[in-house]
């Protein structure tokens, strides 16, 4: 499927019977020899493939449906279009309502989203929002989310096709998220917030039918989980005694900014002491995760600090640099607590960073204690959330460019 | 009777510019096929067993071998230039 979406449709593909990696040496060899056998009858099979051209980012077609409830779900239950739940249905004054929310053509490409590099369109995201249920003034965030999405860093391709976990969380920082009436505060990652919820709904809709990224096609997780149906929250700024992340990350206090995450899910915290040094010391314990993928590659590991946790830490004299430092100080894994096999894969994969890792190598959770994601969310309460990643992945923070709206 | 309604298509057609042709081969006698292993667990071994039954069976007359480093991040242009100088055919693959 992907072959064809990048244009080679007649890519010879062998095909090796799954699970693979479970095969001894002598089932292995045996496999080879049809492999080859198959490989040499494809490569010497057909004729020189001609220039392929791809489809122009069509405008989004109209389907008609009866004006029925139950037939409009019907119709996206069966094309696929929907991520499981009911849909608002994207008819074309919706998604005009919507449009008018920026100054951008309906026809500009934002991004060529993987595995399937389809075109996000301004209106094909548009669509998308219409669906999940976002009100107009959302499509900023959207549209940022996408642009950061599809930069090269955060590997959406990796992070679309994976049998793991992997989902993307949205942060939403600055004014626009209290302007939209956004969660940062209880329960903020959880239901009830209609920002929170249909904002990263719409991402997920966008990624699945703009990206091509169907369960079980080009979409692999073996499990997935629930932050595949909406994963997104607004920074608790109000509460946070340090920096907001985009003004960490070089943006103005005034301005608004979407980051993306590469997220393997949450893992809660709940330290009831008061004592920093105690906290931190857990917290990196809570982080040590041998079967994750961030010791195994070196990852974009998250912490939520509670607005409580943030005051402990504060109140300590540190700063979230100095959190972040020893977080990663604290949180190395021994490398022997791996199995063999991916003991043996953080070899390969650390190399470069780390040179040669022995069983005793105390493996860092991410290349530089600056790697490391804090924010400040969530209401009262002694609970942090530790969010891991999905490892090969960096995030990704873009401006919200907001004010431009057309006539009504 | 219930009345019409228009609904837009959510959905992106696949859409990437056109590329290059893909030449057929012959034979496989006397050429040069390169592996880049995913780095997945056996895929070395797989490749490598590929690799000795193309030379035994197949006429293929060397084989270039390259690992990735993960086995989600693409490989650099350069990779692929030097890979692709070197070799007729290139095989990698996909999965677990």
């Amino acid at each position: 499927m992907q072959a064809k979406a990048l244009g080679y449709p007649d890519l010879p593909i062998a095909v090796v019977p799954h699970p693979f990696g479970m095969l001894r040496r002598d089932q292995i060899h045996e496999v080879a020899r049809k492999c080859a056998a198959d490989i040499a009858a494809l490569l010497c099979k057909g004729t020189d493939a001609g220039v392929i051209t791809g489809p122009a980012a069509a405008q989004s077609a109209l389907v008609a449906v009866s004006e029925d409830h139950d037939a409009i779900n019907a119709l996206f239950r069966e094309r696929r279009w929907s991520d499981g739940l009911p849909v608002v249905p994207p008819t074309r004054e919706r998604v005009s309502r919507m449009l008018r929310s920026t100054a951008r053509r309906p026809e500009e490409i934002i991004a060529y989203l993987a595995p399937g590099f389809g075109a996000a369109t301004v209106e094909r995201i548009a669509v998308n929002a219409v669906m999940a249920g976002c009100e107009p003034d959302y499509l900023p965030v959207l549209l940022a989310a996408v642009e950061a999405v599809a930069a090269p860093e955060f590997n959406l391709q990796g992070i679309q096709s994976t049998t793991h976990s992997a989902s993307v969380w949205l942060i939403v920082s600055g004014p626009v998220a209290r302007a939209l009436g956004m969660n940062a505060g209880p329960n903020c990652l959880g239901q009830g917030n209609w920002a929170n919820a249909t904002l990263g709904r719409a991402l997920r809709l966008i990624l699945q039918n703009v990206g091509r990224a169907w369960p079980g096609e080009m979409d692999r997780a073996t499990a997935g989980q629930p932050g595949k149906y909406s994963f997104c929250c607004a920074e608790n700024e109000a509460e946070s005694p340090w920096e907001p992340l985009h003004v960490e990350r070089g943006l103005s206090p005034e301005q608004s900014a979407v980051t993306v995450v590469g997220a393997e899910g949450t893992t809660n915290m709940n330290i009831h002491s008061k004592n920093a040094d105690q906290m931190l010391s857990v917290f990196a314990d809570s982080m040590q995760r041998p079967a994750g993928n961030d010791f195994r590659t070196g990852g974009d590991p998250w912490v939520i600090l509670s607005p409580e946790h943030a005051g402990v830490l504060q109140a300590a004299g540190l700063s979230k640099a100095d959190v972040k430092q020893r977080l990663w100080d604290r949180s190395k894994l021994r490398a022997r607590r791996m199995t063999d096999l991916d003991l043996e894969h953080a070899q390969h994969a650390r190399r470069p960073e780390l040179g040669e890792i022995f069983p005793d190598t105390m493996l860092p959770i991410c290349t530089s204690p600056g790697k490391l994601g804090i924010i400040v969310a969530g209401g009262p309460g002694t609970h942090s959330v530790y969010v891991a990643s999905f490892g090969n992945t960096c995030s990704v923070t873009r401006e919200v460019m907001t004010g431009a709206t057309l006539p009504a | 009777m219930t009345n019409t309604l228009f609904v837009m298509d959510p959905v992106a057609p696949h859409g990437m510019a056109a590329q290059p042709t893909r030449r057929v081969l012959s034979s496989l006698k006397e050429t040069v096929v390169g592996f880049v292993d995913n780095s997945k667990p056996n895929f070395d071994f797989l490749a490598e067993e590929i690799g000795r039954v193309l030379m035994s069976e197949h006429g293929v007359k060397a084989v270039e071998m390259r690992r990735k480093r993960v086995a989600s991040i693409a490989v650099s242009d350069e990779f692929m230039t030097e890979l692709a100088d070197r070799c007729d055919v290139v095989i990698t693959g996909s999965g677990d």
